[in-house]
């Protein structure tokens, strides 16, 4: 059954409608006590003061720009190593054994070693995100550098291209899908790292934010960041799905 | 005549991989602008042979020249047309962009390049087609894509590995005289592989048939047919029709 792309929207929606109406259930029936769970309505003022008033948007900004400063730097770093690799057997012998050491790694176990050395400050955040999202870019550009149509190995090697002038012209091309796949991931890592980050430094942004409104029980300011959260993340990965779709025109 | 003057020049070549012989004793010289075709059944080493004149493979024994030098690892004075033209071009680059490549490895300045690149895509009938990536083009046009590619390396010699066994019929005659036009007007080398005993008369100044396993020259015959040839009258004229039988029966007798 092919279902056209307009339903799809349609039932999306329905599914969000659906889950507010249990949510207002839930909250009418007081089966969670209001001071949990707020309602819809209270929530949804509280995120219109925290975007349409601003009392939110300095919080939220922070934590974008933390999440794709990380995301960025991450993923340059990474797609960076990962051509290295793809190209020279040599820098592989030399990366692949401390990269399998490093990679399984947990990011939470890195965070001591990060404040230890450059301290509890907005570096150690940027730190751990970059260490945390580096890893599913890396692994696609070297698994997209490994799956050069042997042809066109042969084509470079005909023309007399440069190793330069494959990574750029031949295997980088070619490594963009699963590249682009890794980076939706690698974003993903990023936001909650950034959060991670942010409750433990104290620095101003939505998870610090969280944390505030939880302690002081201030609920409907609690789930509006939630909520913001959640949008954030929806945002990135949808736009990150548009601009797949306009750079691999190609493959359609 | 010197061999400096060949073209293309096997001496004693022979290729093994691992314990395998594949090719043995190759001794063949092509001249300058000619047209040879090399014939034989799948796996008797013709593919294998062309890699080796493309410095894509090693002989393990004997040597390939090309105007008396040694071939050591691939030129851009030799292009290579593959079979797999759907492999052979990079997917995510326009038919524009894909001509573009040899230019920019030859290190043309950018500014040159436009005219060069259109100048081949209309010599190969793809002037309104430049936009389109090769996963929206036909079988044949991709392979005259690939075509024009290998032209704007602007190659003495031109190694052409099967370019037309995966298109139909009519397709096919119809590259094979675009491809003899174009070679004729740059009076290009061309070593020319098919398991079609027409197509490589039609073709070729001369024809080289492999026996196989292991892969050697079975016998090497000149082609008289004049030039411009012609699909109807060349393919009806006496000495082409005497040619295709003799062939017929000593690719026969071979595979017996
Ligand atoms: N890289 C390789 N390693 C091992 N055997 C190979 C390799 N390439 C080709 N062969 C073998 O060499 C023989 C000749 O192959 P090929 O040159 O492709 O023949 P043809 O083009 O005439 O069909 C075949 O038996 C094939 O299996
Ligand atoms: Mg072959």
């Amino acid at each position: 059954m092919i279902r056209s792309r307009t339903l799809d929207i349609l039932l999306g929606i329905a599914g969000i409608l659906i889950l507010l109406g249990l949510w207002q259930l839930v909250t009418s029936y007081e089966l969670i006590s209001r001071a949990f769970l707020p309602g819809p309505a209270a929530t949804f003022r509280s995120l219109e003061r925290g975007i349409v008033e601003g009392a939110l948007l300095p919080q939220t900004w922070a934590t974008i720009e933390r999440m794709l400063q990380g995301w960025l730097l991450a993923s340059v770093v990474a797609i960076a190593i990962g051509s290295l690799i793809g190209v020279s057997s040599t820098a592989r012998a030399y990366l692949q054994p401390t990269l399998e050491f490093l990679r399984p790694l947990p990011a939470s176990a890195i965070i001591p070693v990060a404040i230890a050395v450059v301290g509890l400050s907005w570096k150690m955040v940027l730190f751990v995100v970059v260490f945390g999202s580096v890893w599913p870019t890396l692994l696609a550009t070297v698994h997209g550098f490994a799956h050069v149509e042997p042809r066109l190995v042969e084509v470079s090697r005909l023309l007399q291209m440069s190793r330069l002038a494959f990574i750029f012209k031949i295997g980088l091309p070619n490594a963009v899908p699963d590249i682009l796949a890794g980076m939706r991931l690698s974003l993903t890592v990023a936001l909650i790292l950034a959060v991670v980050g942010e409750l433990l430094t104290g620095e101003l942004g939505l998870g610090t934010a969280v944390l505030h409104a939880s302690r002081q029980y201030r609920a409907d300011d609690l789930y509006a960041g939630i909520i913001l959260l959640g949008v954030i993340g929806l945002v990135s990965n949808y736009g990150l799905a548009l601009a797949d779709k306009r750079i691999l025109a190609w493959k359609s | 005549m010197a061999a400096a003057s060949n073209a293309i020049e096997l001496k004693g070549v022979s290729l093994s991989f691992g314990s395998n012989q594949i090719l043995t004793g190759i001794d063949m010289r092509v001249e300058p602008g000619e047209f040879i075709c090399v014939i034989g059944a799948s796996g008797s080493g013709k593919t294998t042979l062309l890699r080796m004149i493309a410095g894509l493979l090693t002989p393990t024994s004997g040597q390939v020249l090309l105007h008396g030098k040694p071939v050591r690892s691939p030129t851009r004075r030799v292009a290579v047309v593959f079979q797999d033209y759907g492999r052979a071009l990079l997917p995510w680059r326009r038919a524009y962009a894909n001509v573009s490549l040899p230019l920019e490895a030859g290190g043309m300045p950018a500014a040159q390049r436009p005219a060069r690149i259109r100048e081949l895509l209309a010599k190969v009938g793809l002037a309104n087609h430049e936009d389109k990536f090769p996963g929206q083009l036909s079988g044949g046009m991709q392979q005259r894509l690939q075509i024009a590619r290998a032209l704007a390396q602007e190659p003495d010699t031109l190694l052409m590995d099967e370019p037309f066994g995966a298109l139909d019929a009519m397709t096919r005659q119809t590259l094979q005289d675009e491809v003899l036009r174009l070679v004729s007007e740059r009076k290009t080398t061309v070593f020319f592989v098919t398991h079609d005993i027409e197509e490589a008369l039609y073709l070729g100044d001369r024809v080289v048939a492999l026996d196989s396993n292991p892969g050697r020259v079975a016998y090497d015959i000149k082609v008289p047919l004049p030039r411009p040839r012609d699909q109807l009258t060349t393919r009806e004229h006496p000495e082409f029709l005497r040619l295709r039988r003799e062939m017929f029966e000593i690719m026969n007798k071979i595979h017996a």
